[in-house]
């Protein structure tokens, strides 16, 4: 049969074309050449020092990023990540500072407050935007103002402090130079990926983005998937919280303001489109990088803060210009 | 009735044509929209634009009306070239369309709505509400909706009033041409009623009316000449005082239908009741007495009618989409509710749908992943993915179905429109389903694709699967069917059985020619 010999030598010789590498590889030649860019143009960037300091500050924006992917990836957005996680800490905060546990009690107490409140808000976030098939823009939008006033009010707007000295080391540990905090997130990626490429779940939400309703006639439940997606990422956004306590030693209900966007950047820079059903979150650990090497590389070249942020912004536009151009050149 | 006397009037002379369309071709992509189309308006004349869905009217319609451009053939407008670049530009030649959906701003008032084009402004440069406010006045006195107010917002306004705004919206500017896509099709008779007398005024005032209709009796109410479009082509132009509904419809038949029906498949022997309707009225059209049919294993059932008959909601219905109103659905002979397309489909039911873009497919994503998308239970253990197994049986059924493809990690959206529609049928042979509902299975599929699509279907059926499909295209139902249920108003007018089958008998059921159904005197 004809078919078959088609299908057969089809297999058999995967396609390597350069626009498809290029297609694949845009992001990492990006950041690679931000990399040379910094290296040659300022005297500490590539010290030791510097890129463990790059390391510890792209984590909590990663760890962000890798679930804001899940939810980007159907087509939804979550801006409530930030306040979440301030949330979730002040009331790991709270659980860590209870008189009466030994160290390892009180820090297994705090991690499981701190995911479980991640994850209830996120699970509020996908059940009442899939019930009721209303705009995720507008529903995190309120929970931002929710988890960020319940954080005050626990808090009594005060900030907790004192946590068990192990806690701390944790924060501050690193292996060769890599903080034990970034290998978390870098398994999170991990995790992330395999779920999104060799799972029933990850392949339906990929479906999902593309094309909700032929998911949907395919017999699947789309609303279950989408709480799933926004649980997700209530989940890293209580993960982040126990990072960032690990860090800064301290439970503070004003933490997280802006950081919603930052994670919402990573995952665009990274090439997943903000309609949904394309993209991969090795690109949102790229994405995140970027952000890392071009904030922490802008500073040393001599440029201020404000001249920073300014062009990270200009990075965010071009990248999502970037990707209407990759949408129209894949279409053809 | 009042209009009735519109059509004794004389039709126009020949030398009055002053707008004359030529061989006129449009083609989308390998498609032939419009494969020659020549005809001729007379100034105040009502001309009908007849034919089957698909016949080349719309196309002809938006052509004129400046949305796409033609390929060849000529149009002269008064004396002149016509080629409009825009709706815009059509409007300024005086052409004015009121389309078949609405194009009316709902939160918007009246008077807004109909001088939105170009309002009207103060010498500040600021919007004159009271001039606005006249001018709607007077386009709607023009056509006796004297009754409504034109500081009411459009929402306000039931389906026929919004109608009939658009029509006074299309007026107000000078027209010479007004077309009127399918304006019943959403009106009651008392409306209709209306409808005919303001088009008898505008008829009066020397504009010209294009009426595209499926309703054979209004045409013969309110129109002078019709024309009849088959295949993208003008079949011919008649005087309706000159005609009659039969000889119309036998235009757009055509003569030669014998071909594919003579192709005779080998009968087998019919099984049990796989999927029984009772009554069943589906959200479309809550007020009918329902569908009912019997489909029996082994079995294809074609289900004809016109476009807005209540074919697709019948599937919808049954696959638990929108999930019917009332009747019931047995399967087995065992009544059963879906709640959604899950259940559907654990009772063996696969759904075909109509838009591969936006129903069938998932164009950007594997062919692979496309096939298996209904049955990911077996290419996975424990919500792990096999995907060398996926491969496997996509391969496979792509064998089967003889699908041309590249590589099975491809996207759906680099195969043909065929090979597109294959993949879905793939995605529900790969459930071994019991029950196959298809709709338009061949829809912008090339002949030699229609061909094997045909044979794939007709061994589903010789296997025992039954086989229930809603098509546009007569000659298609024939090929396929073991007898046709036609459906017009969302209820089944009649049935064909397959030594009767032709495409007259259809369409007369489905333009309520029947005996008895029919010569209504509503």
């Amino acid at each position: 049969m004809t078919t078959e010999t088609l299908s057969e030598t089809a297999a058999a010789a995967p396609k390597f074309s350069i626009r498809t590498v290029l297609h694949n590889a845009g992001i990492g030649l990006a950041l690679l050449a931000l990399i040379v860019f910094f290296s040659l143009f300022t005297e500490h960037f590539l010290t030791p020092n510097n890129i463990t300091n790059i390391l510890t500050q792209i984590t909590i924006n990663l760890v962000l990023a890798v679930g804001m992917t899940f939810v980007i990836l159907i087509g939804g957005i979550d801006l409530s990540v930030g306040s979440v996680m301030a949330f979730a800490a002040v009331v790991a905060g709270k659980a860590i500072t209870l008189p009466g546990f030994g160290p390892a009690e009180a820090i297994a107490l705090a991690v499981v407050a701190a995911t479980l409140t991640g994850v209830f808000c996120g699970f509020l976030n996908g059940a009442i935007s899939a019930y009721w098939s209303l705009p995720s823009f507008i529903i995190t939008l309120g929970m931002l103002n929710i988890a960020r006033g319940a954080a005050l009010q626990v808090s009594e707007a005060q900030t907790i402090y004192s946590f068990p000295f192990a806690f701390e080391e944790f924060g501050s540990a690193m292996i060769y130079g890599v903080p034990v905090v970034f290998l978390v997130a870098l398994v999170l990626v991990f995790i992330a990926w395999f779920v999104l490429n060799f799972t029933v779940f990850g392949r339906l939400i990929y479906g999902i983005g593309n094309n909700e309703e032929a998911v949907r006639l395919a017999g699947h439940s789309v609303a279950r998937y989408k709480i799933a997606a926004f649980t997700i990422c209530g989940l890293t956004a209580g993960i982040a919280a126990v990072v960032y306590m690990a860090r800064l030693n301290i439970s503070s209900p004003i933490a997280g303001i802006g950081f919603e966007l930052n994670a919402i950047a990573a995952v665009i820079i990274g090439g997943t489109s903000l309609s949904g059903g394309r993209g991969s979150v090795i690109g949102t650990l790229l994405g995140a990088f970027i952000i890392g090497v071009l904030a922490n590389g802008l500073i040393l070249i001599g440029l201020s803060d404000f001249m920073r942020q300014m062009i990270t912004g200009v990075v965010i536009i071009v990248a999502v210009i970037l990707d209407y151009y990759r949408a129209k050149y894949a279409a053809k | 009735m009042a209009a009735a006397s519109l059509a004794a009037a004389p039709a126009a002379a020949p030398d009055r044509a002053f707008l004359t369309v030529e061989g006129l071709k449009k083609h989308f992509g390998g498609v032939k929209a419009l494969d020659g189309v020549s005809f001729s308006l007379d100034e105040g004349e009502v001309h009908a634009l007849v034919g089957e869905n698909g016949a080349g009217k719309s196309t002809l319609i938006k052509i004129l009306s400046g949305v796409f451009p033609y390929d060849a053939g000529q149009i002269v407008l008064a004396g002149e070239a016509y080629r409009p670049l825009s709706p815009h530009d059509a409007k300024d030649h005086g052409v004015q369309v009121v389309h078949q959906e609405f194009n009316l701003l709902e939160h918007l008032t009246i008077a807004e709505n109909i001088s939105i084009e170009q309002l009207p402004k103060n010498s500040f440069g600021l919007l004159d509400r009271k001039e606005m406010n006249r001018r709607a006045r007077k386009a709607l006195d023009a056509i006796g909706l004297t009754d409504v107010d034109v500081t009411a917002p459009v929402r306000s306004l039931g389906i026929a009033h919004r109608q009939l705004v658009e029509i006074a919206r299309a007026l107000q500017s000078k027209s010479r041409i007004l077309i009127l896509d399918e304006p019943t099709a959403t009106l009651t008779e008392r409306e209709t009623k209306r409808l005919f007398d303001i088009v008898a005024g505008i008829k009066a005032d020397g504009v010209t009316v294009v009426f595209v209709s499926h309703h054979l009796d209004e045409v013969f109410a309110i129109c002078d000449r019709v024309t009849v479009f088959r295949n993208g082509k003008t079949i011919a132009t008649d005087l309706i005082s000159e005609t009659t509904p039969e000889g119309v419809v036998q235009r757009m038949v055509g003569r030669k239908l014998a071909a594919e029906q003579e192709e005779h498949p080998d009968r087998h022997a019919l099984g049990e009741s796989a999927l029984r309707l009772e009554n069943l009225v589906t959200a479309a059209n809550p007020g009918s007495t329902g569908v009912s049919l019997d489909l029996r294993y082994g079995e294809i059932v074609g289900i004809s009618g016109l476009v807005g008959a209540g074919r697709t909601e019948i599937l919808r219905g049954i696959f638990g989409i929108d999930p019917p109103q009332s009747g019931k659905i047995f399967r087995d002979g065992a009544e059963v509710r879906f709640k959604g397309p899950r259940d559907a489909i654990a009772a063996g039911i696969g759904f075909v749908t109509e838009d591969r873009k936006d129903e069938g497919l998932i164009l950007g994503m594997p062919i692979a992943a496309n096939i298996s998308l209904a049955n990911m239970g077996s290419v996975s253990r424990s919500g792990l993915l096999k995907l060398a197994e996926e491969t496997r049986q996509a391969v496979a059924s792509a064998a089967r179905l003889t699908l041309k493809y590249g590589r099975t990690s491809d996207p759906a959206s680099s195969l043909s429109g065929g090979n597109q529609q294959k993949v879905v049928l793939a995605k529900w042979l790969a459930r071994n389903p019991k029950v196959l509902l298809l709709d338009e299975p061949t829809r912008g599929v090339d002949v030699g694709a229609k061909a094997e699509i045909y044979a794939i279907l007709k061994d589903l059926a010789r296997e025992g699967v039954a086989l229930l499909v809603v098509s546009s295209e007569m000659p298609e139902l024939m090929t396929l069917a073991d007898r046709i249920l036609v459906l017009a108003e969302h209820e089944i007018q009649g049935e064909v059985k397959r030594p009767d089958f032709s495409e007259e008998n259809i369409l007369k059921l489905a333009y309520g020619q029947t005996p008895g159904a029919g010569e209504n005197d509503k």
